[in-house]
């Protein structure tokens, strides 16, 4: 799993690593059981403050993605690349999307038709 | 309710305080009763435009300075009647590194400084030397301005204080040594517990690392807040208006900018996000965005607000 922050984005920092955890879990590049970066090395890495850091991880165990082994540092909890997961992260997709479409001043039947049509002449590759 | 900018935190253990600070240099306010209120642990950015106070008041923290009015405390002790025993306690990058010491190289005045702080941690000031890349036979009067601020860096850092007073700690260095600096200061942050206070006006090279902000201008600590309040609380709102639009009603907020063109108005709110944007709505506006601020442009609004 490699993280990385947008610095264009405005929102704060840990949410955009609990985010960033979220897609690699989905993705797969983050499998069941496999561990986290130390708070220090994420910090480290990212420039970080290292309270963002643990801030963002303790999230993620809340949030049930994570546990912690007393000692040994974070790891992912297996099962959570599951439908539930994909969901929170559609969600988030078209959360983005709709913000951005309503600033443009489009409703989203638009949007949605647009999306459709676009993806009619540039097929990805779920839907071929 | 009104939603002034906040100037004081909520209770807490202080590493750092002052209280109504006040300077003058003749006829000229350098700081105009300021309370400054930094908690145990936190990174604090000091920010706001040159000549706003902020060296002055880590210079008052030091007793470089002596205010004229006011107190001040670094870890509980009184800057001014135990400043031996609050400069123990600190770590400082100064703003101009050109105090003295310029016919010294590199490595003996590292050696010097060590002698001074029975906590100076030799094996840590070798690997930031390292990282810093110093060059330990180079006379500290022939150095950069970046080179020299590597070796105070590698000065504050290496005994591990309590408090970091960095100003301006990334003046003077290239990308790549800026970049390098703010991981060794993230390393430090996890590996020993620090309250640090960085001033400066480069928001954006340090803005990952700030948990809390406190804006100076003029002399005057115009907000203080932590990261997560300023976050919370500071909005810009996009709101398309109709054609000689009488105005939205008083805002339950502090309004700091107001950009306004044909059919158009932005403001910069600091408030509570619902509110703000009904009573937008409810003046017959179309809000058609909300976003939160970067802290750079945050930084701007609280400085610079109605322009």
């Amino acid at each position: 799993m490699l993280i990385s922050l947008d610095p264009q984005d405005t929102r704060p920092i840990y949410v955009q690593i609990v985010d960033e955890v979220r897609r690699a879990l989905v993705l797969g590049t983050l499998g069941p059981d496999d561990p986290l970066p130390s708070v220090r090395d994420l910090a480290v890495k990212l420039r970080v403050n290292p309270n963002t850091v643990s801030q963002a991880y303790r999230d993620l165990e809340r949030q049930g993605m994570v546990y912690v082994r007393r000692g040994q540092g974070t790891y992912a909890a297996p099962g959570k690349a599951d439908g539930s997961q994909r969901q929170t992260l559609a969600e988030e997709v078209a959360r983005r999307a709709l913000h951005d479409a309503w600033r443009n001043g489009l409703t989203a039947s638009e949007l949605i038709e647009a999306i459709r049509s676009e993806d009619h002449k540039h097929p990805t590759e779920e839907s071929l | 309710m009104t939603t002034a900018l906040p100037t004081r935190l909520r209770d807490g253990a202080l590493a750092v305080s002052t209280s109504g600070l006040t300077k003058r240099f003749g006829d000229q306010v350098a700081l105009n009763d300021v309370s400054l209120q930094v908690p145990m642990g936190a990174v604090y950015l000091l920010v706001g435009p040159n000549g706003a106070g902020k060296s002055t008041t880590l210079k008052i923290l030091l007793d470089l300075f002596r205010a004229d009015k006011g107190t001040a405390e670094v870890m509980r002790l009184d800057c001014r009647t135990r400043a031996p025993e609050v400069r123990a306690n600190i770590g400082y990058v100064p703003e101009r590194p050109d105090w003295g010491y310029s016919w010294m190289r590199v490595g003996r005045l590292l050696e010097h400084h060590a002698v001074y702080y029975p906590s100076w941690d030799a094996s840590y000031a070798s690997r930031l030397a390292q990282k810093f890349e110093l060059r330990l036979d180079r006379k500290m009067g022939v150095l950069s301005k970046g080179q020299a601020r590597r070796v105070h860096l590698t000065m504050a850092l290496a005994h591990r204080p309590p408090v970091l007073l960095l100003d301006e700690p990334t003046d003077g260095l290239d990308p790549l040594m800026r970049d390098e600096t703010l991981g060794v200061l993230a390393d430090h942050l996890a590996e020993t517990e620090t309250t640090v206070v960085i001033s400066t006006h480069h928001v954006e090279e340090v803005e990952r690392l700030a948990d809390h902000i406190g804006v100076l201008r003029n002399g005057e600590l115009r907000a203080q807040m932590s990261r997560a309040d300023l976050d919370a609380g500071l909005r810009r709102y996009s709101v398309e208006v109709p054609e000689g639009w009488a105005g939205a009603p008083s805002l339950n907020g502090t309004v700091l900018r107001r950009v306004t063109a044909p059919r158009e108005v932005q403001w910069t709110v600091w408030g509570q996000e619902k509110e703000v944007a009904q009573q937008l709505a409810s003046s017959g506006g179309t809000v058609r965005e909300v976003v939160p601020l970067s802290l750079l442009d945050a930084t701007l609004a609280l400085l610079n607000p109605n322009d």
